[in-house]
């Protein structure tokens, strides 16, 4: 296992490096920012001070080599903005983030995994056509949309819940509704088909004809092997949520790295917004390896031959 | 029956641990608050004003005042200038200085308040102020107020004793109180090699707690010299959405919302007031055919100001004849607004077309997403009206920073002849932060001038009081006459959302000032 995990760090770290030079590149080709930080009346010897001052007018290797050279003391630059430090603004927004994203991702693959069963049990049942219109809302809903109307609705009209903010325990409920509906129409589906597969294969039979009961065939057996499929959609899906989080934060006012990462792009703010764009390439690349860990634990096709100790791979049967 | 299996097979033992997480997780953060914020406020719930802004404060230095998103929560509340502009009468009031007389041609002197102190106990006198204006005009810091106000001239400062200040300019100046109404004065423990996030200064409050990303408070400041406002303490939000800042008011989670617009559903919570902006088309007069001054003058009579303001904006929304709004010095009262008269622009375009002029050359009308409510359905509008009065014209919307480059010299010059939308917003109150920047040859915004009209403008700029009035409401006039770079459109309107419990009435400078002595709670 130890050989698997430095293999896929090593392979992860090749592609971390690409995203940061490239959206360190592309980031200042925009050209001078010091129009959007001095006011409009600046003659153009501010705004060369500017530049200056903020080592911009420096050729790209230099500025890149400067950089790398900052990285490895573990200086990532400060905000244009605020002049705070760019890795403490990053590092203090992104646990926000992660608690949004895991708590929805955990919510949409619970209820996805029952609601998907219960459609699998029974095909053009309730719980399947329910799901269905889900999962084709969740794919043509804007998320923006939904926040809205959840406001309106919710906040404004019913006076349930808080419109917006971080205040209470119930201002979690709606970013988190609205996040919730694109990951889990797909996830939905993933986890009916792979069980309506799971469920027609002989051993489900076998496992019936010996007096299992209902629930035992679909958890025990039917899931465990649906399980997979939605796991790595799951995992795909995380991602998308951390990128999709910059809506839901923008418009609840969630103080999270997808705000600061969409503020750091119309303000030009470079140095913020390569450390934010850092962070979240580190942590996805994080939970890809953590996803092809628990793939492997859980499907033993996977694993790669000699790393992992011999197990018992068989189905269980009851007793 | 013999007991589960589940937690004798690894893939069952497997399982209660995943589930055993989850539930942990769950618990986990039932428990705690969201990362990145604090829960619980200052202050007793009513005697707190809670006020939502659009974006948040960037920092609170106040040499970066001009900002309107620093000197919204900072101006008159945490710092505070030797004099400040009454924005309805147009007046400077005392502040910090009582007095303030012309003692020189290049010299002011300025009595200062005694009995003063900041609000870490530290005396306010002539020596804080003199480091305040030289840390905000002459140093290196980079201070937007500097930019904004002064440009690239330094002051020479000096206490004559504690309570008199002496300020020199290196050109006579009669605006120079004008200019030091930017200058919020800070004590000198404050540094002058960096710009500080939360400052300390002489106003009704002082700063009790920022939670960076969540929250902002306010505590009135017990020291203070005038009189306590109403609110012991201000709390500051901010959403992005102006649905969102308008449903904090009306559902009752917020007193003041700023920022909204008609469409974002205030309804009887929003007021509206005339705010300093007017929104206008500068043309290229320097790029054919926008360079023959009877198209320019076929531009100003196509567009229908009364229809477009009509339908698009609320009734408040006066059709402009000038950049300025009234109440800023040079406002010219007797200017009118160009007359809707289409068959008068299609003959002078075909007038210039028979003398030779390419009037059939695409004119670009670019304008900027977002930068007000119904910007595109205007430029829409004025796109289509310019093109019946016979111009060739493409409409092109582009963000902040494209259109920053149209704006600002050096100009975009390989496009054509350009009409850009403009918003200027002249918040200082004087007429010459406004033509500076977009009537002289040279001026940052300005895409072309006359030799004749500079001398104007510069003698204007040196004159004082009723003379200065007079010299720049020419300046306006000659400008629809002989020189035409712009189509004036509109004075625009802001609207601010209130909580019942709130009286405030806004004025000119809402936008860029909130001075929160000037909320009065009611019951």
């Amino acid at each position: 296992m130890w050989t698997f995990l430095r293999r896929r760090i090593i392979s992860s770290a090749v592609p971390l490096v690409v995203v940061i030079l490239g959206v360190f590149a592309l980031a200042r080709l925009t050209g001078n920012p010091a129009s959007l930080y001095l006011p409009l009346n600046a003659t153009q010897q501010m705004r060369d001070d500017f530049a200056a001052r903020n080592g911009l007018d420096d050729p790209l290797w230099l500025q890149m080599a400067n950089y790398i050279g900052g990285v490895f003391r573990l200086d990532f630059g400060t905000s244009l903005r605020t002049g705070e430090d760019a890795a403490t603004m990053a590092l203090r927004a992104f646990p926000a983030t992660l608690q949004l994203a895991g708590v929805t991702m955990l919510l949409a693959i619970v209820l996805a995994v029952l609601v998907g069963s219960w459609a699998a049990l029974k095909p053009n049942g309730i719980a399947d056509r329910i799901s269905s219109f889900i999962s084709m809302a969740a794919a043509s809903v804007p998320d923006f949309w939904l926040a809205i109307v959840g406001i309106f609705v919710f906040a404004i009209t019913l006076g349930w819940l808080p419109t917006s903010g971080v205040a209470s325990g119930a201002s979690w409920i709606l970013p988190i509704a609205t996040l919730l509906l694109r990951p889990f129409g797909v996830l939905v589906q993933i986890v009916r088909g792979a069980m309506v597969s799971s469920l027609s294969e002989p051993y489900i039979k076998l496992a019936r004809s010996k007096g299992a009961s209902e629930s035992r065939v679909v958890f025990r057996h039917a899931l465990r092997n649906a399980a997979a499929p939605a796991l790595t959609v799951a995992g795909d899906l995380a991602v998308g949520l951390i990128n999709g989080a910059v809506v839901v934060e923008s418009i609840f006012g969630w103080p999270g790295i997808g705000k600061l990462m969409i503020d750091s792009i119309l303000q030009r703010d470079f140095a913020v917004l390569q450390a934010a764009v850092l962070v979240t390439a580190i942590s996805i690349f994080t939970l890809n390896i953590v996803i092809d860990l628990l793939y492997a634990l859980l499907d033993a096709r996977v694993r790669p031959a000699g790393t992992m100790r011999k197990r018992r791979v068989n189905v269980s049967v009851p007793a | 029956m013999s007991s589960s299996p589940l937690s004798r097979t690894p893939r069952g033992s497997r399982i209660v641990a995943v589930a055993a997480t989850g539930a942990a997780l769950a618990l986990i953060l039932s428990g705690c608050g969201v990362a990145n914020s604090s829960t619980g406020g200052g202050g007793a719930a009513g005697d707190t004003l809670r006020i939502v802004l659009p974006q948040e404060p960037p920092t609170l230095e106040p040499c970066e005042g001009s900002l309107t998103a620093t000197g919204i929560v900072t101006r008159s509340n945490i710092t505070e200038p030797l004099v400040e502009r009454n924005p309805t009468s147009g007046e400077l009031e005392p502040l910090l200085a009582t007095e303030w007389e012309a003692t020189g041609e290049t010299e002011w002197t300025f009595t200062l308040r005694e009995g003063v102190t900041f609000s870490d106990g530290s005396p306010f006198t002539a020596d804080s102020a003199a480091f305040a204006i030289d840390r905000a005009v002459n140093s290196d810091l980079g201070c937007n107020v500097e930019g904004y106000v002064f440009g690239d001239d330094d002051l020479v400062v000096s206490a004559v004793d504690d309570t008199t200040l002496t300020v020199q300019t290196v050109r006579p100046d009669p605006i120079l109180p004008l200019r030091l109404s930017f200058v919020e004065i800070v004590p000198e423990s404050t540094s002058t090699s960096e710009k500080v996030r939360e400052p300390i200064g002489t106003g009704p409050y002082a700063i009790a707690s920022w939670d960076t990303g969540t929250k902002l408070t306010l505590d009135r400041n017990a020291d203070y010299w005038g009189e306590a406002p109403s609110y012991a303490a201000a709390e500051y939000q901010w959403r992005s959405e102006g649905t969102v800042r308008a449903a904090m008011v009306t559902s009752g989670e917020a007193d003041v919302a700023v920022g909204l617009g008609p469409d974002d559903g205030a309804g009887e919570l929003g007021v509206d007031y005339a705010n300093n902006e007017t929104v206008a088309l500068r043309l290229s007069g320097d790029i054919a055919p926008l360079d023959d001054i009877r198209v320019r003058q076929a531009v100003n009579y196509a567009i229908d100001r009364e229809g477009i303001l009509g339908s698009l904006f609320t009734e408040e929304t006066k059709p402009a004849a000038q950049l300025i709004p009234t109440g800023v010095v040079g406002f010219n009262d007797d200017l009118e607004t160009w007359e809707f008269d289409l068959d008068a622009a299609k003959a002078l375009v075909d007038e210039a077309r028979a003398d030779g002029v390419p009037v059939d050359t695409e004119i670009t009308l670019v304008a900027r997403n977002a930068q007000f409510p119904k910007v595109t359905e205007m430029a829409q509008v004025l796109q289509e009206e310019l093109a019946q009065a016979g111009l060739n014209v493409k409409l092109t919307m582009v963000d902040t920073t494209q259109h920053l480059q149209h704006q600002l010299r050096p100009f975009v010059t390989d496009q054509g002849p350009i009409a850009l939308l403009i918003m200027h917003g002249n918040q200082a109150g004087d007429a010459q932060f406004t033509v500076d920047q977009y009537m002289r040859t040279d001026g940052a915004q300005s895409a072309f001038g006359t030799a004749e009209f500079d001398e104007i403008l510069a003698a204007a700029g040196e004159q004082s009081d009723e003379e200065r009035a007079t010299a720049y409401e020419e300046v306006f006039a000659y400008q629809n006459e002989e020189i035409v770079q712009f189509a004036t459109i509109a004075h625009m309107v802001g609207e601010i959302g209130l909580a019942t419990t709130v009286d405030y009435t806004p004025d000119a400078a809402t936008g860029d000032e909130i001075r929160l002595s000037d909320f009065v709670r009611v019951d």
